[in-house]
């Protein structure tokens, strides 16, 4: 029987959760429905949206905005683009993550080879925009090649490649910053996955007479795998909301404009588009947030 | 944690803290007021935005001690390039006086802002081309504070003498010396406009110069307010003009991948370097300083000067426009003194470009300033830069245009799309 002191009021763990419910109401629910009222006004957030409709072009009326972020050439070339990066990038960065954290293990100097291979984390995302621009700058005067691909190119007799406005090159040379940028990120938190596996299996996987491969597919990834799907719907998180490395280096020009540059630029101009946009991007992370979330849910039941 | 990691932790916060609350200095005056100052008294605050920072803004500074010292007035300065962070102020508590490079405030928030004629603002010292900029709705909300004009071409007159060169005085001319230079196996032009988010501005500055020459300022001022659609045949001729000079490399540095690639200070430095690219490169006054911040030995007058863009009726330029949210005395008093005698006579002297106040005609010390001044008054008329004025939409996708045409795109669907924008943009 609980002494009468112990006993928590119906209200008291309402009380607790006060403070942070009022924070999240004022931070991130009112914006949230704020951001969707806004998609739904034209561009001065004064009138319905279907003020913005221009005559002789399909008008969705109240929807207007939400016809802009879905058909638009720009917006249609960035929602290509997105899910280009999605593809290619988020499989990329998780396998070189996966890649260095195994590798890492079987040398002597791991903690620093772990170090370097993070410490692009620690630089700001404009920041590695500015580093990569120098090393993709392209001379074509004749002078000599002062960014460091090209120089290496030519060094090797080749020719100078505009690597920034060759389309669709520029796309793949944004994802190699990506790439660089996150595969620290993926690297740490797997290497602590490999790490807490129990060393027996892996023992008696090779006293089977498995080797090192069969080991690394059929054995470690499987045991890893909850792991991995984190890691894998934090970097699609990431990826939808891309935005620093393309402002940064080409400005979305090129043919390499992404949704949350599309944002950027119409923020202050057309509102109402703007939030269109930022209400598609809500819509496409949710179901990876769910997926996030019933992981955690199942893994907590796990415990 | 070791015994010296939460001090130095605590040390590194608290240095962080005070590097972010220290204000930028602004000058602090003392003595009694005069006339200028109406009633604005000793002590009385003054809210100021801006977009320079570093030596433009010592510059501006320069320019309000005079004021400052005079009057008393405490002026707070904030610095910002983001319309963002103008458009968060403006809707909570505006700055009483806001200086920004282009006339968007004008349409974005015309309620909130004050007809400067009516505070006191010296109207009479400027030309009728200068009010015009800043009237909107027959209310003078805005008036050029500086302008810099960009219809010039730099080029090196030491190079231009040992070769044979003449400064061209026609667009004919400027054609002939174009191919003359091409036949000598001379490069004749320096482009380059990338920018980041900005690429292709530098296109857009030399097509409204091409406009100024072959269709006159008043079909840019109609593009610009909507009455002549971009998709006109007058504009593709421009762009075709243009497209023949940005995307040849017999004609500009590395050809179209050149123009795209190449910053733009890139392209200017391109001009002056010791074994130099190219002979002449179009761009604005900032240029001047550039080429003697990059290059210091060189002399202004022989190694580096400029000429007008040869042809074109009007000149295009970059303005500063001055608008006021607020009849504070203060205000008031800031206002009376920049368009008045005194404020010309600061502006012209510390050199922060040109000022448009007629009284400053005649004040300037810089020499490159005095001739720029002398090409403006020459000129038939001021057109503001197309690009600066247009709403945001409108201009990306006219940099995107001026992009796809160097790439060797299809010119005219181009400017139809650029058309469609306008048409959206202007609400016509």
């Amino acid at each position: 029987m609980m002494p009468a002191i112990m006993k928590q009021g119906k209200w008291t763990p309402w009380l607790y959760l006060l403070p942070a419910l009022l924070i999240m109401a004022l931070f991130i629910a009112y914006p949230t429905l704020n951001t969707i009222a806004l998609s739904f006004m034209d561009r001065t957030s004064t009138q319905s949206a279907a003020a913005d409709c221009v005559a002789g072009q399909p008008c969705w009326g109240v929807f207007e905005n939400y016809r802009y972020a879905l058909t638009n050439p720009e917006m249609t070339q960035a929602l290509g683009n997105n899910a280009l990066w999605l593809i290619l990038m988020v499989p990329g960065t998780v396998a070189a993550g996966l890649l260095f954290a195994v590798l890492a293990e079987r040398v002597r100097y791991e903690k620093i080879a772990k170090s370097i291979i993070f410490m692009p984390m620690a630089i700001s995302f404009i920041g590695a925009g500015v580093i990569w621009q120098f090393m993709y700058k392209v001379e074509t005067g004749g002078g000599q090649q002062t960014g460091l691909l090209n120089a290496i190119i030519t060094g090797l007799g080749g020719q100078p490649i505009a690597w920034m406005s060759t389309y669709p090159v520029n796309n793949f040379a944004l994802m190699v910053v990506g790439v660089w940028l996150w595969a620290g990120f993926c690297m740490t938190i797997l290497s602590a996955a490999i790490k807490g596996l129990p060393s027996e299996v892996i023992e008696a996987a090779q006293v089977d007479g498995a080797n090192a491969w069969q080991t690394f597919w059929q054995v470690m990834i499987p045991l890893i795998m909850p792991t991995v799907v984190v890691v894998f719907t934090t970097m699609i998180i990431n990826i939808l909301k891309i935005f620093d490395i393309v402002f940064v280096m080409t400005g979305g020009n090129y043919g390499t404009e992404v949704i949350a540059n599309r944002m950027f630029k119409l923020i202050v101009t057309d509102t109402g588009r703007s939030m269109a946009i930022a209400v598609l991007l809500i819509t496409l992370m949710t179901p990876i947030l769910i997926i996030n979330i019933r992981r955690f849910n199942k893994q907590e039941e796990l415990r | 944690m070791s015994k010296f990691s939460k001090p130095i932790i605590a040390l590194v916060l608290i240095a962080m803290l005070a590097a972010a609350c220290a204000t930028p200095a602004a000058p602090t005056g003392t003595t009694a007021p005069t006339s200028i100052c109406g009633d604005a008294k000793s002590g009385d605050k003054l809210s100021v935005m801006y977009q320079w920072t570093g030596a433009e803004e010592e510059k501006i500074n320069a320019i309000f001690k005079p004021f400052v010292d005079q009057c008393g007035i405490v002026i707070t300065a904030e610095s910002t390039r983001d319309a963002g962070v103008l458009d968060t102020r403006v809707k909570s508590t505006p700055p009483d006086i806001l200086f920004w490079p282009t006339t968007a405030p004008l349409t974005l928030y015309p309620d909130k802002l004050v007809d400067l004629s009516t505070v006191g603002a010296a109207t009479g010292n400027y030309a009728k081309y200068w009010l015009d900029l800043g009237t909107a709705n027959g209310k003078q909300l805005a008036l050029p504070a500086k302008v810099d004009i960009k219809s010039i071409i730099w080029y090196s007159p030491a190079r231009f003498t040992a070769l044979g060169y003449t400064v061209p005085k026609t667009f004919d001319e400027l054609n002939t010396l174009v191919e003359k230079m091409v036949a000598d196996k001379n490069i004749p032009w320096s482009m380059g406009f990338e920018s980041g988010a900005a690429t292709g501005w530098t296109g857009s500055d030399f097509i409204q110069d091409l406009l100024l020459t072959q269709q006159g300022p008043q079909y840019v001022l109609d593009i610009i307010s909507g009455k002549v659609a971009y998709n006109d045949a007058g504009v593709l001729k421009a762009y075709e003009t243009y497209k023949k000079w940005a995307a040849d490399p017999k004609y500009t540095v590395g050809g179209s991948d050149g123009t795209l690639n190449t910053a733009f200070l890139e392209a200017i430095y391109k001009v002056f370097q010791p074994t130099p690219e190219a002979m002449m490169v179009k761009q604005s006054g900032f240029a001047g300083g550039e080429i003697v911040k990059q290059f210091p030995t060189l002399v202004y007058g022989t190694d580096y000067d400029f000429f007008a863009f040869p042809g074109a009726k009007g000149m295009q330029g970059g303005a500063d426009y001055m608008m006021a949210f607020s009849t504070s005395a203060a205000a008031k008093a800031m206002l009376a003194y920049l368009t008045g005698a005194e404020g010309a006579k600061a502006w012209a002297q510390t050199g922060f470009d040109l000022s448009p106040n007629k009284l400053a005609l005649g004040q300037y010390t810089d020499p490159q300033l005095i001739k720029k001044s002398e090409a403006l008054d020459a000129a038939s008329g001021f057109t503001p830069d197309l690009g600066d004025t247009i709403p945001a939409p409108f201009g990306d996708t006219e940099w995107k245009a001026i992009i796809q045409t160097v790439q060797g795109g299809d010119i005219q669907a181009a400017l139809d799309s650029v058309a469609a924008a306008q048409k959206q943009a202007l609400g016509k």
